[in-house]
C-alpha cells in the first residue's frame, strides 16, 4: 500500500512556501534538530526541491540511513562528492533541472585532504599522517564529526562548485556542537594552549610547561607525551589555516548566504529540544529560517472517513466490528491530526515571518525516492512533470 | 545499565522509567546522563520530573538519584588517582591551559566520562556494599554508543603503558563484564529502525559488550482479529485513501517489525505500548506498565 502514486497523497503544494526563496537563492541551507526526527531526508529532500529548480545542489550528510544513500545510489565513504545517477533521478517523481550530487562524510577522509592541503611539504604530510595520536584522533568518529563538517562545509563553499551545499547535521545531542564547533576548534588550537606542551627554549617557559609535562608523564606514560609533542609539532604550523577556516565559516554561516532549518517531529521531546535550538542559534547570531514539521499526520485533506464505507452485503456481525475499530484509528487520526495542527500554528507564532510548515508521515515509503520525491513536494510549489 | 539506541527512539523515557521500576523493587538506583556542558538542558531531569540534574548524585525520589557525568571532574578525579601528591592535579586542574586541552581534545572528554562512570561504579557505603547496586545510563545519541566503545580499544593502541592505560583497561573490563554490565538497545518498531537496531547489535556484540535486551518502544496497540484484518483489507482494497488505513499500516509494519526481531536477536524483546503522555508522567506511566508485565 506504500506504493500508491505519489499525485494522490494529500498536502501537496499549490502556492509557494518560505523554503521556496530558499532552495533558489541560499548557497548553504543547514538542517538541525533533534536526532531521529528526518533530518537527513529532510536534507535530501530539500536537495531534490532545489535541483528541480534548476540548481547544482550537494547535499552533505554525516551520518544517514543507509537505505536512503543506497536508494539515491550513492557510496560510503566516498573521497568526493557523488552524483546521484540519472537513472534514481527520474525515479523521484519530479523533474529535476539541475544536478544532485550527494556525500557520506568520513572524519578519516576529510581530515587528510585537509593536511594534504595545509601542510607545507610532503614529508610533512607523511609525518602527520604516520602519527599514532593523528591515526587514533582521525579514526575516532566521537566528537569528530562536527570538527569534519566545518572543514568540507569551509572547502566546499570555498571551491564554489556547487549553487547551494544543503548539511545534514552530525546527529549530536541537541546538535548543537556543529554550532560551536569552530569556536572549540579554534580553542582548542589556541597557541597559548599547544604551546605548553610543544619544547621550549626560554628558561622561564621551560619552567612554566614543566607542571604540565610532568603531569602528562605521570598520566599518560613517557611515550605519549612524546607522541603528542611530535603531533603539535607537525601540526603546528598548520594551526593558523585550520583557525582561518574555522573563523571563514562562521562567517559564512552567519551571513544571509546561509539558512538554518529547524527539522523537528511532533513528539514532545523533539519540540521541546527544537526550542531550546531556536533560542540557540539567535543567540548565536545565525540567520534563521524557519520550522519544518516533519512526520506529522496535520493533513487529511483527500482522505475519506471510513462511515462511508458500505457494508459488503451479507456481512455479519464480525465485519460490523471491523469497521467499527477502523473507525475509531479514523478518530485517533483525526485527533492526530488536528494536534498536528495546533502544534503547526504555535511554531508559526514562535518566528517572526510565520514560517513554519508540515511534511506528512510517509511511513515506511520515506526511504525510497518516490517517498523522497513526496517529501519534496510537500516543501516547495513544484509544477506537475 | 547501558541504554542505547539512535537519536529519538526514547532512550531517555526508557532509561528514566528503568530507573524507577528498580527503584520500586527497592534496589538503589542512580540514574545517569552524559553531557558535555552541565550548564545545557537536560532531557533526563525533564523525564525524571526534577528541575535540573547535578554532577553530583542528587536524590529524585525513594532509592532513586541522578547524576551528570561531567568530563571535567572525571578528570580531576583521575589526576587525583594517579598523581603522587593531591595538591599536583588541582593545581594542574586549574591549569586555564589542561583544562582547555582536556575540554576540547577530541576523545578526551569521553574518556573523563568514562572515569567518572568507574568511580561511581566504585563508590562504597560505610558497610562496603556498593552505594549505587544498579546504575543506568542514558549514552548520547551521538553516532552510536559504539563510537564511544570504540575508543578505549582505539586509545589503548596509541597509549599502552602507564596509569592511563591501566584506567582504560579497567573501563574496558568493566564494560565487558557479563556479571556487572548490560546493555539495552532501545528501537522503535518500524522499518528503518530495527534495521539500525540489528546493526547496532552486531557492533555491541563485536564489541564484547553484553547485551541483555532489546526494548522496543511506542508501539502501537492493535485492536483487530486475524479475521477483522483481513475483512478491513478488503472493505479498503480499490478505495480511495481512508483515515485509519495510515495507522492500520503503522501496525502491520510494526507487527512485521517484532517478527523480524525476535527472528534475529537471541536476547529478551520487550515490547513497550504507546503512551500518549510526556514528562515524568510518561516516565511513571511506563514504569507502572513495566511493573504488571513483570509480575504477570
Amino acid at each position: 500500500m506504500s506504493s500508491r502514486p505519489p499525485d494522490v497523497l494529500p498536502g501537496l503544494r499549490d502556492a509557494a512556501t518560505f523554503v521556496d526563496p530558499l532552495v533558489r537563492e541560499k548557497k548553504v541551507i543547514v538542517c538541525c534538530g533533534a536526532g531521529g526526527v528526518g533530518k537527513t531526508t529532510t536534507a535530501a529532500a530539500i536537495g531534490v526541491a532545489s535541483a528541480v529548480h534548476g540548481r547544482r545542489v550537494l547535499v552533505l550528510t554525516i551520518d544517514p540511513a543507509r537505505r536512503l544513500a543506497e536508494a539515491m545510489g550513492i557510496p560510503e565513504a566516498a573521497r568526493t562528492p557523488s552524483p546521484v545517477p540519472r537513472a534514481k533521478l527520474d525515479q523521484l517523481g519530479v523533474p529535476i533541472h539541475g544536478e544532485l550530487y550527494a556525500w557520506m562524510l568520513s572524519p578519516e577522509v576529510v581530515f587528510e585532504s585537509m593536511v594534504r592541503r595545509l601542510a607545507s611539504d610532503e614529508a610533512r604530510v607523511q609525518e602527520i599522517l604516520g602519527n599514532r595520536l593523528y591515526q587514533h584522533l582521525s579514526k575516532i568518529v566521537a566528537g569528530m564529526q562536527e570538527y569534519t563538517a566545518a572543514e568540507a562545509l569551509y572547502t566546499l563553499s570555498t571551491e564554489g562548485n556547487y549553487d547551494l551545499v544543503v548539511l545534514d547535521t552530525p546527529p549530536s545531542r541537541n546538535a548543537l556542537e556543529f554550532l560551536e564547533a569552530p569556536r572549540k576548534l579554534s580553542m582548542f588550537l589556541d597557541e597559548r594552549v599547544i604551546g605548553v606542551f610543544l619544547p621550549k627554549k626560554g628558561a622561564f617557559m621551560r619552567a612554566a610547561s614543566d607542571l604540565i609535562e610532568r603531569v602528562f608523564s605521570r598520566a599518560f606514560g613517557e611515550g605519549f607525551y612524546k607522541d603528542l609533542q611530535g603531533f603539535l609539532g607537525a601540526f603546528s604550523g598548520m594551526f593558523g589555516g585550520m583557525r582561518a577556516h574555522a573563523e571563514a565559516v562562521r562567517k559564512l554561516l552567519s551571513s544571509d548566504e546561509a539558512a538554518f532549518l529547524l527539522v523537528t517531529s511532533p513528539e514532545p521531546a523533539a519540540l521541546a529540544e527544537a526550542s531550546f535550538f531556536q533560542s540557540k542559534i539567535k543567540e548565536l547570531g545565525l540567520p534563521f529560517a524557519g520550522y519544518v514539521l516533519n512526520r506529522s499526520w496535520a493533513y487529511t485533506r483527500g482522505f475519506l472517513g471510513p462511515e462511508t464505507i458500505q457494508l459488503p452485503p451479507g456481512a455479519g456481525e464480525m465485519e460490523r466490528v471491523a469497521l467499527k475499530k477502523l473507525g475509531q484509528l479514523a478518530d485517533a487520526e483525526r485527533w492526530r491530526a488536528q494536534r498536528d495542527r495546533d502544534l503547526l500554528a504555535r511554531l508559526r507564532m514562535e518566528t517572526e515571518s510565520g514560517s513554519a510548515i508540515a511534511t506528512p508521515h510517509l511511513g515506511g515509503a520515506v526511504e525510497d525516492l518516490v517517498g523522497l520525491g513526496t517529501l519534496a513536494r510537500n516543501l516547495v510549489r513544484i509544477e506537475s512533470a | 545499565m547501558l541504554v542505547t539506541g539512535k537519536g529519538g527512539v526514547g532512550k531517555t523515557t526508557v532509561t528514566a522509567s528503568l530507573a524507577r521500576f528498580a527503584a520500586s523493587q527497592g534496589k538503589r538506583v542512580l540514574c545517569a546522563e552524559m553531557v558535555g556542558d552541565p550548564a545545557a538542558s537536560s532531557a533526563l531531569a525533564d523525564a525524571l520530573g526534577v528541575s535540573r540534574l547535578e554532577i553530583e548524585p542528587v536524590t529524585v525520589a525513594p532509592n532513586l538519584k541522578a547524576v551528570l557525568l561531567a568530563p571535567h571532574l572525571g578528570h580531576t578525579r583521575f589526576l587525583r588517582d594517579v598523581l603522587p601528591m593531591k595538591l599536583l592535579a588541582d593545581a594542574a586542574m586549574r591549569s586555564a591551559a589542561i583544562r582547555r586541552f582536556l575540554a576540547a581534545a577530541p576523545t578526551f572528554p569521553e574518556m573523563g566520562v568514562l572515569y567518572r562512570l568507574l568511580d561511581l561504579v566504585r563508590t562504597k557505603r560505610r558497610d562496603g556494599s556498593d552505594e549505587h547496586e544498579m546504575i543506568i545510563v542514558d549514552l548520547p545519541a551521538t553516532g552510536h554508543a559504539l563510537a564511544l566503545a570504540q575508543i578505549p580499544a582505539s586509545l589503548l593502541r596509541v597509549i599502552p603503558t602507564g596509569p592511563i592505560a591501566t584506567a582504560v583497561r579497567e573501563g574496558l573490563d568493566l564494560l565487558t563484564d557479563r556479571e556487572r554490565t548490560g546493555a539495552i538497545v532501545v528501537t522503535l518498531p518500524e522499518t528503518l529502525p530495527v534495521s539500525e537496531a540489528l546493526e547496532l547489535v552486531k557492533g555491541i556484540q563485536l564489541h564484547d559488550i553484553p547485551l541483555a535486551q532489546v526494548m522496543v518502544n511506542r508501539v502501537p496497540f492493535d485492536p483487530f482479529s486475524e479475521e477483522e484484518r483481513a475483512a478491513v483489507r478488503g472493505m479498503l482494497t480499490g478505495r480511495a485513501p481512508t483515515l485509519g488505513e495510515r495507522t492500520m499500516e503503522r501496525i502491520d509494519r510494526a507487527r512485521v517489525a517484532l517478527a523480524r526481531l525476535s527472528g534475529e536477536i537471541s536476547v529478551p524483546i520487550v515490547a513497550l505500548q504507546d503512551v500518549w503522555l510526556d514528562g515524568p508522567r510518561l516516565a511513571e506511566e511506563m514504569a507502572s506498565l513495566m511493573a504488571v508485565d513483570g509480575a504477570a
